[in-house]
């Protein structure tokens, strides 16, 4: 199991770069889950 | 040696137990080079199992007449030979090549969700039984092609139900991944190493993961609407109801066109690494290649009823999408431009790694050209559904994304195994490989034109020839990836062979090769400081 600390370009501790990320992949998570529950809703309701 | 060394592989070769061992090392596996290892093994395993379909269908296809199967099961066998090549062993490869070498490639510890990269790939198991299994179900397994087309897919068996569930998995799985990727890359580069100095396969994975992300989600909604279609009476794609099937293929298609970039640029990526270290030189034209990925990915977007030509749209809707196809020959032709350009007049020598990047390039070249060809609305009218654009098709799948992805195993695998794939073994794969692909794939050209349809069990006299040369190829073709994994791969993985050194290839660039071979169970803990052109590490 990885333990190993994380690492990005600018100093930055490793807390918050766990916080940077999760920030990113929740917004991209809600991208993709907006685009499938979007298109369904946009063909259900303008179709 | 590197001061990567010093931290990495100094520290963890003495404590070589700070991870588990057995089998919790693989199932609760979070280190992404474990992760790798898992998806390489699971996608060529699920290669097999999609090549043992295709067999199926060429055995059937030697002669004319109903040898070996009747055309339920011909169907079955074609579908299901497609959604487990494209979602069972391309795709979960280049993802397994990914977790593999993008922290590597970027100065990163891991990937940036360790514990959901396991999950990404333990979804992907169940997905693979239920896609296998649905064979033995009622009614077998399901028959509408791996396009998932209605009305066919309302009117199967239980066996549709668990095609689609699987589907959603595997996208699940692929956006979970893609996910990862693009959080990794962007938030976990070493320092030095800006966008524009990032090796190509990590560029080319960065634009894939968008197109992922993007565009899985329209597929999962797609099925989820024949879903319910099937059980809970609505009528989207039901014509009996009132639906409009034609309404799936334009949303299964916007989906399935940037799935076919999906599947290509990790390719180009691997093949823009190749070129350069085998030529000794460095990538011609690097950001115009990044802009033309860029642009090869928006463009995907706009052509998707290239597809549908011969569904009856308005001519000012092929001729849009006629054009907007034949633009994406411009992106393309400047990667086989700057490739060519990078072997012009450079040291090049012509190991294992280099033989499928350049087959990679002449035969998909070859692939891209028919796709040119099939871009034009009045010749697809004649070749839509015949062998010519099945040719078409494995042109750039198989000899596009299958060879780049071996081109990658013999570049990378002695940085993944520690030892030396012999270049014997590797040259006997890709001669064989490359003349028993053309010998299967060649032919079709011609059957297509002749106007032999595809998914058809039976046909008459006059296809005989082809189809069996055809067949006898395929089966060649088979055999050498049984050769690949008896005699190269098996071998590899039970540490046979030549150790290899830190940098196995001489102008090979990239944080890759500044870890020791086999790479450390943990590489790049604390962040490399690296040079200015983002190749090496200096302290």
């Amino acid at each position: 199991m990885s333990t190993a600390p994380m690492t990005r370009p600018n100093p930055i501790d490793a807390r918050d770069l766990r916080r940077r990320n999760l920030r990113m992949g929740l917004i991209l998570a809600s991208v993709a889950a907006t685009f499938m529950v979007g298109f369904m809703v946009r063909i259900i309701w303008f179709s | 040696m590197s001061a990567v060394l010093d931290h990495g592989g100094h520290a963890h070769d003495d404590h070589a137990h700070d991870h588990p061992h057995g089998w919790r090392r693989w199932v609760y596996a979070t280190n992404h080079k474990d992760i790798g290892t898992l998806y390489l093994l699971f996608s060529f395993t699920m290669l097999l199992i999609g090549g043992v379909l295709a067999l199926g269908i060429r055995a059937e296809l030697f002669q004319p007449g109903l040898q070996f199967v009747n055309p339920e099961l011909f169907n079955q066998l074609t579908t299901m030979h497609g959604i487990i090549m494209v979602f069972g062993a391309i795709m979960p490869a280049f993802v397994g090549m990914a977790n593999w070498m993008i922290p590597l490639q970027i100065g990163a510890s891991d990937m940036a969700f360790a514990r959901m990269n396991n999950f990404s790939f333990w979804l992907m198991i169940p997905a693979a039984l239920l896609l296998v299994s649905s064979f033995f179900m009622p009614g077998g397994a399901p028959a509408a092609g791996w396009t998932l087309y209605a009305p066919l897919t309302l009117q199967m068996g239980p066996s549709m139900d668990a095609g689609i569930f699987a589907m959603h998995i595997l996208g699940a799985s692929s956006i979970m991944g893609s996910i990862n990727i693009v959080v990794t890359i962007l938030n976990m580069r070493a320092p030095g190493m800006t966008l524009m100095k990032m090796p190509m396969f990590v560029w080319t994975w960065l634009i894939t993961a968008y197109l992922l992300i993007a565009v899985i989600p329209v597929l999962a909604g797609a099925i989820t609407m024949t879903l319910t279609d099937r059980h809970f009476g609505t009528s989207f794609f039901n014509p009996a109801g009132g639906g409009d099937p034609i309404m799936y293929q334009h949303i299964f298609w916007f989906f399935g066109h940037p799935e076919v970039y999906i599947m290509i640029l990790p390719a180009f990526g691997i093949v823009s690494q190749i070129v350069p270290a085998f030529a000794r030189k460095p990538l011609f034209g690097y950001h115009s290649m990044v802009y033309a990925t860029a642009s090869i990915a928006i463009l995907s977007f706009i052509v998707w009823a290239h597809h549908m030509f011969a569904t009856g749209m308005p001519v000012t809707g092929q001729l849009f999408f006629m054009y907007a196809t034949m633009l994406i020959s411009v992106p393309t032709g400047v990667k086989v431009f700057n490739w060519v350009a990078t072997m012009w007049k450079g040291s090049m020598t012509f190991e294992t790694p280099m033989l499928w990047a350049v087959g990679f390039i002449f035969v998909f070249t070859m692939g891209g050209f028919t796709g040119l060809i099939c871009s034009m609305a009045p010749i697809d009218t004649q070749i839509q559904d015949t062998y010519y654009v099945v040719a078409h098709f494995h042109y750039v799948l198989v000899a596009g994304s299958l060879y780049a992805l071996y081109a990658g195993v013999y570049y990378w695998a002695p940085k993944w195994s520690g030892v030396m794939i012999p270049e014997w073994k590797g040259k006997i794969h890709f001669w064989g490989s490359l003349i028993t692909f053309n010998v299967t794939f060649f032919p079709m050209h011609f059957l297509g034109l002749a106007g032999m349809p595809r998914r058809y069990a039976d046909y008459p006299m006059q296809f005989a020839d082809f189809n069996m040369v055809a067949s006898i190829g395929a089966f060649g073709f088979g055999l050498m990836q049984v050769f690949f994994l008896f005699v190269v791969l098996i071998p590899m993985m039970r540490g046979k062979g030549e150790p290899a050194p830190q940098k196995p290839w001489e102008g090979a660039e990239g944080l890759e090769w500044e870890v020791p071979s086999p790479a450390p169970f943990h590489t790049y803990e604390t962040p490399p400081k690296l040079d200015a052109t983002a190749t090496r590490v200096i302290g």
